[in-house]
């Protein structure tokens, strides 16, 4: 996000060097400090050094060590991918194997070459069929109080609840150190999944672990959204009536009812309080972008101009604006306005502009455009992400072939996108990235489409 | 008559006189010893130098002055000038230490499991620095239960409002080598509140572009322990 926000300033940024002094105190009595020691560290101000452990394993049950591998490599994983560590290489930590508070010599782990500033450890079992996790969190810097959290799970011995603890106790320690925003390691991205002729709805844990259909409606349905709650799916699908919204319930596990409307019923947007839906529907001939409750009653249309309006998606911070495509002067172009239909701003200056996704704090917009549409024009459908104060934009993937469906995570650093490297629809797949366009990777193989990413 | 007398007489005394025997180089026993000297052992005088310089007295004929013919010298090629170099003082290096080479890691002794009278605890973090991208950040707490117990969190709120300060918002023209100082809380929840300006730097642009930073920071997580905390918060913009 910082890298996001520095890019475009302007050139005289350089010349400052930026030196800061904080003064912390409890109360509002003396303001200066008047004693203290000094100490420096070279290791950068965005990322945290962590050094995640092996967990020591606590039991001698067979199970325990295919369990503790699926639970080290998890945890690892998540937080690698979390965007706001530098972690360290596993062949730089100690020999050690500390389980607990007092196994620990945390000045080993601060001293190079492990110089971690945090280190996470604990101790992993399997008991009587249920797996036993103590976690920890120490700051190596703090030699006297150095316990920053610890945690203790207790959960069925299955290999997905080894993964799921692995989650749980990653978000916990993101949530301490990246200073308040809560980590994305239990969310869930929601996809298209192409299954022979027809295309269903998937859902798969956020690193591409666990996937499995949620519907099975033998038919082609397009454009998942999950409400902010994760107790309903939103998607449009190709029944009797043509393109209609339906409604899928991840409580009940079934589909429940949205009403049906004239014309073509397209790409749903929860409002984040979870009440209203916008969506594309042409049941007054042209499609326009049209808010409904969330069974389908007392809609409104928001839009009326010539021209197809589609793909809205709220502004998740305020739920009082609204993002979209129109194609009001001919190409598709992004465009933003309050969800009365007011204040219509467009956003994007040409090309062809697809699928926006607003960022969770509401300063961000990220959307598919081909800024050189057209016969023989150089450059194809890339990720771009927008501020929209200031019209800014920079481009996430280049050259990587087609890429669509941009969904920002919960957290705001990720970006969830499908990408075709040869262009072809049926090679779709889905991919992430940090939101900076850096560290991207695949989550899922070819057949997979339209990416949504949970509200948390 | 006489001229015959004279010539007769000449003649006639020349007859008689002329076998007066043999005077000269004679081999005879009486002959005197001729010595011979080398020539060069002759004790003459040297002959006298003269003055050489001299016109008048010179034995040499002095040389005709040389008139050479005039020549158009061809114009320089550029790079044949040098362009003079700036004299520039000589730059004064401060000694380099030679770095000690590098130790061999000595096996540590575990420290003893028993407090030892007069031991010390690990540092204190009551202030510490952070070295950012383009700069230095420091924190420092009064409060040392809280800076001691929870530094981590001290960094955090650091390292985040350091994220959110844009020096470009800061007119540099202005704003360089001058700090400013923010006080703000911190809630429960981790939300900073109440951001005001404590000690100006004269600077609009720097006091503002402060105050943003900390706003817009939307929280920086809960408070580990405790109400709230009150958060003095100094940047300093530093020329390049």
């Amino acid at each position: 996000m910082l890298r996001l926000k520095r890019t475009p300033l302007p050139r005289h940024a350089y010349l400052c060097r930026l030196g800061v002094l904080l003064l912390l105190l409890v109360g509002a009595s003396a303001l200066h400090a008047q004693e203290g020691f000094k100490t420096e560290t070279s290791s950068g101000v965005s990322n945290i050094r962590i050094a995640v452990a092996d967990f020591k394993p606590a039991s001698a049950d067979p199970q325990t060590s295919a369990f503790k591998h699926t639970f080290d490599s998890t945890l690892y994983a998540d937080l690698a991918n979390a965007g706001i560590f530098d972690i360290v290489s596993k062949s730089l930590l100690p020999q050690a194997t500390p389980g607990a508070p007092a196994e620990i010599r945390i000045q080993q782990w601060a001293d190079a070459p492990t110089s971690a500033a945090m280190v996470v450890f604990g101790n992993f079992g399997v008991q009587a069929n249920r797996i036993t996790c103590n976690g920890f969190l120490f700051d190596a810097k703090n030699l006297q109080y150095p316990q920053v959290l610890a945690k203790q799970y207790n959960e069925d011995a299955t290999d997905d609840s080894a993964r799921q603890i692995a989650h749980r106790f990653a978000d916990e320690i993101i949530f301490r150190l990246s200073g308040g925003s809560q980590g994305i390691a239990e969310s869930k991205i929601f996809y298209v999944k192409l299954t022979g002729a027809d295309k269903e709805i998937w859902q798969m844990d956020y690193d591409g672990a666990n996937q499995h259909p949620l519907t099975h409606l033998g038919t082609v349905s397009l454009s998942p959204r999950i409400s902010p709650d994760n107790s309903r799916l939103a998607f449009s699908s190709l029944g009797r009536d043509g393109f209609q919204i339906r409604m899928f319930s991840l409580v009940l596990n079934r589909m429940v009812n949205f009403s049906a409307a004239g014309g073509t019923n397209l790409s749903p947007a929860w409002s984040p309080n979870g009440k209203d839906l916008a969506y594309s529907s042409s049941r007054s001939g042209d499609p326009e972008i049209w808010i409904s409750d969330t069974s389908g009653g007392s809609s409104r249309r928001v839009t009326s101009f010539r021209g197809p309006d589609v793909s809205p998606v709220f502004n998740p911070r305020s739920g009082s604006q609204i993002a979209w495509i129109s194609g009001r002067t001919n190409l598709p172009q992004l465009y933003v306005m309050d969800t009365d239909g007011s204040n219509v701003q467009r956003m994007t200056d040409g090309g062809y502009a697809t699928s926006p996704s607003w960022s969770p704090n509401g300063q961000f917009l990220t959307f598919a455009w081909d800024r050189k549409y057209g016969p023989g024009a150089p450059g194809g459908q890339d990720i771009y992400v927008m501020e929209i104060a200031t019209k800014r934009w920079i481009q996430l993937t280049h050259d990587g072939g087609r890429c669509d469906f941009p969904s920002w995570s919960p957290d705001g650093r990720h970006i969830v996108y499908a990408n075709s490297p040869d262009g072809r629809a049926t090679h779709m797949k889905i991919m992430t990235m940090l939101a900076d366009g850096t560290q991207k990777h695949e989550l899922t193989g070819a057949g997979a489409d339209m990416p949504n990413w949970s509200w948390k | 008559m006489l001229h015959g007398l004279i010539a007769a007489a000449i003649l006639g005394w020349a007859f008689l006189f002329h076998t007066r025997g043999h005077d000269w180089g004679e081999n005879a026993s009486n002959a005197g010893a001729i010595q011979a000297t080398m020539v060069s052992s002759l004790p003459l005088p040297p002959t006298q130098r003269t003055l050489d310089t001299g016109v008048l007295t010179s034995e040499a004929p002095s040389p005709a002055p040389v008139i050479t013919k005039e020549r158009t010298e061809p114009p320089p090629t550029p790079n044949e000038i040098a362009i003079p170099e700036k004299i520039t003082k000589p730059i004064k290096e401060a000694e380099k230490p030679t770095p000690a080479p590098p130790k061999h890691i000595q096996p540590v002794t575990p420290p003893p499991t028993k407090a030892v009278t007069g031991e010390t605890a690990g540092v204190r973090i009551a202030q510490s620095t952070l070295e950012l991208k383009n700069g230095t950040a420091s924190v420092s707490v009064e409060d040392r239960t809280f800076g001691q117990r929870f530094a981590y969190y001290v960094n955090i709120v650091n390292s985040k409002v350091a994220q959110n300060w844009y020096t470009a918002e800061a007119d540099p023209r202005t704003s360089i080598g001058k700090s400013t100082t923010i006080i703000f809380d911190i809630n429960r929840e981790g939300v900073p509140s109440n951001a005001r300006i404590e000690t100006p730097s004269g600077s609009p642009s720097l006091d503002l572009s402060a105050m943003r930073a900390v706003q817009r920071v939307d929280g920086f997580g809960p408070l580990p322990q405790g109400d709230h905390i009150t958060v003095e918060y100094t940047f300093h913009l530093h020329p390049q």
